[in-house]
């Protein structure tokens, strides 16, 4: 059964299709790969699923009920948790204080008791804090856990931003082009870390991605979009092979592609 | 308090533990015991309206502080926070005076009505951002003054409204010690806000309410939740403005001391506690600062003599306020951290102003 599901999704904006029909499911434990080229609308459905944008047809399912129409803060407290492709991070804060504001929904106390300064709120700040730290660790990122989100270098936001999702203990993960602006070393870190989050935290995982060796061997299924629409989608073999999403990626006429 | 461990333990884990020697805490100590006599012991030395104006300081503390929620924490301007305050100040001089209630209990009401006037600008900040929120709340402050402020019931008028102090602090030496009391309050609260959730929901909603949302913060409420702390500071610094001044008249809350409430938090410094207060307490006694300088001080037979103290007042908010804006965006509060960490505990560090904390572009909204 799938955790998660678009069913017949559509937006517009203007006279902009940006996504039509657009079904995609993603499964218990399950790594799904979403490629195509720019403007395919892929971001646009990471949108739709989030609850960033309300689909003008179909509807978003999360572990078996509605969603289409639930705040995104909502989303989150039910298990979903999402990256951004330009880092979802507080820019002026450190790293260590991004992963407590993750953990927003974790910190069981009222705003108000906290101003106030009421002696649990010392306790459950000290135990997100705990947290925060022990997920640094698994993900090796302790040592940036003092350093200010806008002073580091692209590859590590990267690598910290999924520290910060983690933190909202998701049980599904979006990732929005995880490894862009890693190399290709990096990415191939990435992608075993993936594989090892997933068996830890039990998760299921749907990523944009455009570095195809890291999605054909990472995920399980993958879906390809171009236009807003669905193109193909199957293992990622097939896929990738797939006649029309070789002429989607490199053009009909490699002389048009040219100019 | 595990966070300033764990910086502890980073700081040594670099090998680089730095803890002030005996002779460095004395120093410290001595630093500290002066400013306790500046703010506890000098105005008790000084005239009864002296020590109002020092109350006063207190008060615009606690305002500067108000705004620093809103202009600081959430990035949004209040243009309009003369009605915020004033209708603070009418509401405790109201329920004293005409309701006869208890000083606690105006005080309270003045805090919740604070809370709901700021709640409903939230509402609309929520539809409407930047330059054009500024121009709503500026229109608010604008209709405060010539509608809610006209209400004679309320106000009393043109001839305003009584307000006595409460028992046990009619002098205005003993008021100061009450201002004090709630600027330490309210200090408190602003310092566990930015310590615990709300605090960090705020500042990522200021810089990306979609991340912020991510995060599972609920951004209307959160807005709401800013404009309400604002406006419960703005109530309280409001009442307490009312009753240490004993009478209050609606003309005090112009636009222009909407303005000054502006230029003092940005000069103080944003997200900077020891800024609002050193911001909003420079303010206030600016005036009497120039007084003291032109009639006894050095400046006795400055040339300007003829100008009165009021062009001084009018002249340097505004250059202190283009110092800020143009070279220094993190106000006085900026200029002043190499201090504060060193009273911390911390290594002097002239270069230490976090420029990162305060940008250029959150005060050019």
């Amino acid at each position: 059964m799938s955790v998660l599901e678009t069913i017949g999704c559509s937006i517009r904006f203007g006279g902009v299709q940006a996504a039509q029909d657009v079904s995609i499911a993603i499964g218990d434990w399950e790594i799904v790969g979403i490629i195509g080229p720019n403007g395919a609308g892929k971001t646009t459905t990471f949108n739709m699923i989030t609850g960033f944008y309300t689909p003008n047809e179909g509807r978003v399912l999360f572990k078996g009920r509605d969603v289409t129409r639930l705040g995104v803060h909502e989303r989150t407290a039910i298990g979903m948790g999402r990256t951004f492709q330009n880092v979802g991070m507080v820019k002026a804060a450190t790293v260590l204080e991004n992963l407590k504001t993750a953990q927003h929904l974790w910190a069981e106390y009222a705003a108000v008791a906290g101003m106030v300064g009421i002696p649990k709120t010392f306790v459950t700040e000290a135990a997100l804090t705990e947290r925060s730290d022990q997920i640094l660790e698994l993900l090796g990122l302790s040592d940036l856990a003092e350093e200010r989100v806008a002073d580091l270098p692209y590859g590590d936001l990267k690598r910290c931003e999924l520290a910060v999702v983690l933190a909202t203990d998701p049980d599904v993960l979006l990732l929005d082009e995880p490894t862009s602006g890693m190399g290709p070393e990096e990415s191939e870190e990435l992608g075993d870390q993936l594989l090892k989050l997933r068996e830890e935290f039990g998760l299921s995982i749907a990523m944009i991605e455009h570095h195809v060796p890291m999605v054909v061997r990472v995920c399980d299924y993958v879906y390809c979009l171009s236009f807003g629409q669905m193109l193909a989608e199957g293992e990622p073999l097939e896929v990738r092979n797939h006649p029309e999403v070789v002429t989607a990626y490199m053009g009909e006429d490699p002389d048009e592609e040219a100019s | 308090m595990a966070t300033v461990d764990e910086r502890t333990e980073a700081a040594q884990a670099a090998g680089a533990p730095f803890r002030p020697s005996t002779g460095g805490w004395a120093g410290r100590g001595v630093v500290y015991a002066v400013v306790a006599f500046f703010v506890l012991g000098f105005p008790m030395l000084r005239e009864p309206f002296e020590a109002a104006l020092f109350s006063r300081a207190a008060i615009y503390a606690i305002i500067a502080l108000s705004l620093n929620v809103l202009i600081g924490y959430t990035g949004q301007i209040s243009l309009g926070h003369q009605a915020f305050v004033g209708l603070g100040a009418f509401t405790s001089a109201y329920m004293v005076t005409v309701q006869e209630q208890p000083f606690g209990i105006a005080i309270a009401v003045a805090m919740l009505v604070g809370a709901l006037q700021a709640g409903v600008l939230g509402l609309i900040s929520l539809r409407v951002r930047g330059l054009y929120f500024a121009l709503v709340t500026l229109s608010y402050g604008l209709l405060a003054e010539s509608s809610l402020f006209k209400i004679n019931a309320l106000t009393g008028g043109g001839a305003g409204q009584p307000a006595a102090k409460p028992a046990g602090f009619t002098s205005d030496h003993r008021f100061y010690y009450l201002c004090l009391l709630f600027l330490a309050a309210v200090l408190w609260v602003d310092w566990r806000m930015m310590k615990t959730k709300g605090g960090r929901a705020l500042l990522a909603l200021r810089e990306n309410p979609r991340v912020a949302a991510t995060f599972g913060v609920d951004v209307r409420l959160y807005t709401l939740f800013a404009f309400a702390v604002a406006g419960v500071f703005a109530g309280l610094g409001g009442a307490l403005f009312a009753h240490n001044d004993g009478h209050i008249a609606s003309v005090t809350f112009n636009f222009q001391l909407a303005l000054l409430f502006i230029i003092m938090t940005v000069v103080g410094g944003l997200r900077s506690r020891t800024g609002c207060v050193v911001g909003g307490g420079f303010f206030a006694l600016l005036g009497w600062l120039l007084e003291r300088v032109h009639l006894e001080g050095p400046l006795e037979h400055f040339p300007f003599r003829p100008l009165s103290v009021e062009v001084f007042e009018l002249v340097i908010g505004p250059i202190l306020l283009l110092a800020t804006l143009t070279l220094f965006p993190g106000g006085i509060g900026q200029q002043l951290r190499p201090i504060t960490k060193w009273l911390g505990g911390h290594r002097f560090d002239v270069h230490d102003r976090g420029e990162k904390d305060v940008q250029i572009t959150d005060v050019r909204a």
